[in-house]
């Protein structure tokens, strides 16, 4: 009896726990879907967090979206949660948020301030927002504030749930919200009748290094998110040609004049589309070593002669990246070319990029073949490794620069990567490095983004001085290591959102050299290297002697050059000094003192010494003086001042034809 | 009639093509002088160093970039600056000695030095009040013509899906300030050669024949003009492909003589629209004085 008593009570017990705990997670019957038919893999590839199924209705005239998401969350953060914030990054498009004020200091972000009209503002509403479960929490949302005082700033709400999701439980949110695109600002928004919708839904933040990471949208941030799987019905008017991040399921004409698009996306963090009336298709296959990649080109119709440089020059990026660091697991990749005059050119969304040209841009000048590779790149450092860009920025823009001027350099050459044309030549890695000169001492690599000097600090060492940095440790640990390193980089960490530390540990490893005297200088501080061939000279080693009669070959000299460390960036470098008779001395100095003197005595005479001569260094702050020449070499300074001497001549005479 | 105009003022031109060659002469020294500061900075930066080969076997613009970013180039104004102001230097010499090129145009002979110079200072003043009115004309007319084109431009700009649209609107619409400004330019031209050949002290008196004469014979001037303006442009385009295609990127020599070939040819232009103007002059004057004596031929005695 009393063991019948005492196992009724157990099971009562039982059972009311059952009851309760199934109250408390709802949970146990959602899941994150392990959905694969978006990707070339049979497995999902990413530790899936996040399931946003998102039903849209846009509306051109209004330039505005009506939708419900629902978003069900996995809570792997290993403690419970009852703490969710959520990014609202359209509300950063008026005036008094956090981006606009960033912007406005610094005076412009692609829209003119003084004159910027609220028709063009943007907005993200949250009209519903409801917890499974839990109720209706939309009186409980609250903005928040996270990285400065700007009360105004609505681009992050929080809400606190009454009742914790567990370790490993789900909670699912089911929010109404509205859109209103701005006119196209960092690109995302309308314009004319084209509309780029990035960033346009509540996107929840990422629980990362034991707490949640949810920053306001700054004038010089992006993005980070969790990876998961999409699923978006996109409602418009029939005649948008229509475009986004995943693949297509279904097309589906409504009597009422619209269409539904419905889109799948597997193991991707974030979700963009594209619509306008005009765009015309071009499609290309790329076979990737996991499988085929549809590659659709939306381009304006009057770009429509560029398709085959888009297609030609997103393959052989596509083909670059698969072999040097890893294959791209996606269906599909959307390229578009933006309405022109917007500003929604060149960015990267998940299987989704937009590139940039206009109609004159003649073949030899390589401005849509960088931007779509860039854009490209992106799918890889933002779109797989996933880095923080809010704080660590250069881990995405920064590597992705790196690897843009290797790719490009490898498909048009090196010293004509950015255009050739007409005799004039650019290469890219020329010109990462002109980005960073005038700010390379302004601000470390490492520096969350929004804390840098100004813009030209940002995007100086954000992508110039990073691209210099790491083509120069390719210099110092050969380029076949650097590209093992950034492919075991790239194979150990997609998906897992790294940090610095992983990234300099890699490369750490894979070169097997301790590189924390080239790393604490390059990316966390701010020192500039400039050495210079200070001074050189040569006289007759027996000068005392009356008469000395020098001849060439026959009369020993004395030899003298120095090398002066200018800068406050300490390297070990390379120093090689010729002679009249044609020999070459290679000469290696550690650097620590600030100059150093090399001596010789031999039968020529030093005709010319130069400083790092495999130009190992791609970011020395004055390539001028890491030569000297004892014979200066008028020829370079007379072509220049010839070309002068013409524009003068020209401009005078184009003056007085017009005013005598 | 217009290509009796073209023709008759190419012989004028040839007849007096060393003015041209002195103009030209006066513009590369004062571009000389100019390019002094400019040449001074980049010597000393390029000279001992083997970077400069970049920029003396190619054209990096990276380099030339570099070049010009550093702090012991200085300030950029330090060399566009001396050459802005000999160009103007020359705009002024110009003024100064068109009336003499005007008067040795019209003159079926060599004129003297003499001749020359005493037309160029006796004419100082009048061409300094034409060229102000010109200026003022040309810079309301111009400016409203720009003010409509960047209107225009911007309205279609921002109404156009097709980015073409814009860039044709913009080209056509500097068509059209080209064809105005080339009128006035006429107009001027006509009152210049007008105030030298009639010794005319009241320049309204110039400008009022000139307006007149170019209006009544706009086909005609217009089209001489037009017609030596796309021969310039013509001239401007072979050159720089030639300079491009046969001038090896580091031969300083063959570029000099290139550019300097293009830039005397453009000149050469210029002064073949002024002979235009002269022998224009020249044949209206001659026909008004037979119309005036057939008149008086016709009044019985």
């Amino acid at each position: 009896m009393i063991l019948r008593a005492r196992l009724s009570v157990c099971l009562i017990v039982l059972w009311m726990s059952a009851c309760l705990f199934g109250q408390e997670t709802s949970g146990t019957a959602l899941s994150i879907p392990a959905t694969t038919s978006a990707i070339n893999s049979v497995t999902a590839m990413s530790q899936r967090v996040v399931h946003y199924e998102i039903d849209a209705k846009y509306d051109p005239k209004k330039h505005a979206l009506d939708a419900t998401e629902t978003l069900t969350y996995h809570n792997l953060t290993g403690q419970p949660q009852d703490t969710f914030p959520f990014h609202l990054y359209l509300n950063a498009f008026q005036p008094t948020s956090t981006f606009a004020r960033e912007a406005k200091r610094e005076g412009t972000r692609d829209e003119n301030f003084e004159t910027w009209d609220p028709k063009f503002y943007g907005a993200d509403e949250i009209k519903k927002f409801e917890v499974v479960d839990q109720g209706d929490l939309t009186s409980q949302l609250q903005f928040i504030q996270p990285d400065d005082d700007n009360k105004e700033d609505k681009t992050v709400v929080q809400v606190r749930l009454p009742k914790a999701i567990p370790p490993d439980g789900y909670v699912q949110f089911k929010i109404k919200f509205r859109d209103q695109f701005p006119q196209t600002v960092a690109r995302t928004g309308w314009y004319r009748d084209f509309l780029l919708a990035g960033q346009w839904f509540p996107k929840v933040g990422v629980w990362w290094h034991g707490a949640w990471n949810c920053h306001q949208f700054h004038a010089t941030t992006e993005f980070f998110a969790d990876f998961g799987v999409y699923d978006v019905k996109i409602t418009l008017p029939q005649n948008e040609v229509i475009g986004a991040s995943g693949v297509e399921v279904s097309n589906v004409n409504n009597p009422d004049g619209t269409k539904t698009l419905t889109y799948h996306g597997d193991d991707i963090h974030d979700f963009a589309w594209t619509a306008s009336p005009h765009f015309k298709d071009y499609y290309e296959t790329f076979q990737g070593s996991m499988g085929p990649v549809k590659v659709r080109v939306m381009l304006q119709p009057s770009h429509w002669d560029q398709a085959e440089r888009h297609g030609r020059i997103a393959e052989e990026t596509m083909s670059r990246f698969d072999k040097w660091y890893g294959p791209y697991p996606y269906k599909t990749l959307t390229v578009v070319d933006p309405e022109p005059g917007s500003a929604a050119g060149g960015m990267e969304y998940p299987t989704f990029i937009t590139g940039g040209t206009a109609w004159w841009v003649p073949k030899r000048f390589l401005l849509p073949e960088q931007v779509v590779e860039h854009e490209f790149g992106h799918q890889y450092w933002y779109g797989m490794v996933a880095t923080n860009e809010f704080e660590d920025a250069w881990m995405d823009e920064g590597i992705n620069q790196y690897t843009e001027a290797k790719v490009m350099d490898s498909i048009y050459g090196r010293n004509t990567s950015t255009m050739n044309l007409w005799g004039a030549t650019a290469g890219e890695d020329e010109f990462d490095r002109m980005f960073q000169l005038p700010v390379s001492d302004l601000d470390p690599m490492v520096r969350k983004a929004w804390q840098f000097a100004d813009f030209n600090s940002y995007g100086g060492i954000t992508y110039g001085k990073t691209a210099v940095v790491l083509l120069t440790l390719e210099g110092l640990i050969g380029e076949d290591t650097m590209r093992q390193a950034m492919h075991t980089y790239f194979m150990r960490y997609r998906f897992t959102h790294p940090d610095k530390e992983d990234f300099l540990k890699t490369i750490e490893e894979v070169s097997g050299k301790d590189l924390h005297w080239y790393f604490n200088q390059a990316v966390d501080g701010t020192q500039v290297l400039d050495y210079e061939v200070l001074k050189l000279s040569s006289y007759p080693a027996d000068w005392y002697k009356e008469k000395v009669k020098e001849k060439k070959g026959q009369t020993e000299y004395v030899s003298n050059v120095w090398i002066h460390r200018k800068g406050d960036f300490v390297s070990p470098i390379d120093i090689e000094v010729k002679f009249d008779n044609g020999d070459k001395v290679r000469e290696h100095w550690d650097g620590q003192d600030r100059w150093t003197r090399f001596s010789y005595q031999k039968k020529a005479k030093v005709e010319s010494v130069e400083v790092d001569p495999d130009h190992k260094f791609q970011f020395d702050h004055n390539n001028f003086n890491n030569s000297q020449t004892v014979e200066a070499s008028k020829g370079a300074a007379r072509k220049l001042s010839n070309y002068w001497t013409f524009c003068s001549q020209f401009f005078a005479q184009f003056l007085t034809w017009w005013m005598v | 009639m217009r290509s009796n105009l073209i023709s008759s003022s190419a012989a004028v031109l040839k007849r007096n093509k060393r003015y041209v060659v002195w103009f030209y002469l006066m513009n590369l020294a004062l571009a000389f002088v100019g390019t002094e500061a400019f040449s001074t900075h980049v010597h000393g930066i390029l000279d001992h160093s083997l970077y400069a080969g970049t920029l003396l076997h190619g054209f990096d613009l990276a380099t030339l970039a570099e070049l010009l970013s550093r702090p012991e180039f200085g300030p950029m104004q330090s060399s566009t600056m001396p050459s802005m102001m000999l160009a103007v230097l020359f705009l002024l010499a110009s003024v100064i000695f068109m009336p003499g090129v005007l008067l040795g145009f019209s003159s079926d002979h060599r004129i003297s030095r003499q001749e020359f110079f005493r037309s160029c200072g006796h004419n100082v003043w009048r061409f300094v009040r034409l060229f102000v009115l010109f200026a003022i004309v040309a810079g309301i007319v111009g400016g409203i013509l720009f003010g409509l084109q960047g209107a225009l431009v911007k309205g279609v700009d921002q109404a156009a899906n097709d980015d073409r649209l814009p860039s044709l609107v913009h080209f056509l619409s500097l068509c059209v300030i080209f064809l105005v400004m080339t009128v006035i330019r006429i107009w001027f031209d006509l009152a210049q050669t007008d105030v030298v050949l009639k010794d005319e002290n009241a320049v309204r008196k110039s400008l009022s024949w000139g307006f007149r004469s170019t209006f009544r014979n706009l086909g005609r001037l217009l089209g001489s003009y037009v017609a030596i303006s796309i021969v310039a442009a013509i001239i401007l385009v072979v050159g720089i492909v030639v300079w491009h295609l046969i001038v090896p990127p580091s031969s300083v020599v063959g570029a000099f003589l290139v550019s300097q070939v293009i830039l005397l040819l453009l000149l050469a232009m210029r002064f073949w629209q002024r002979a235009a103007a002269v022998s224009f002059h020249v044949r209206n004057s001659v026909e008004a004085s037979v119309e005036a004596e057939s008149r008086l031929a016709a009044i019985p005695a």
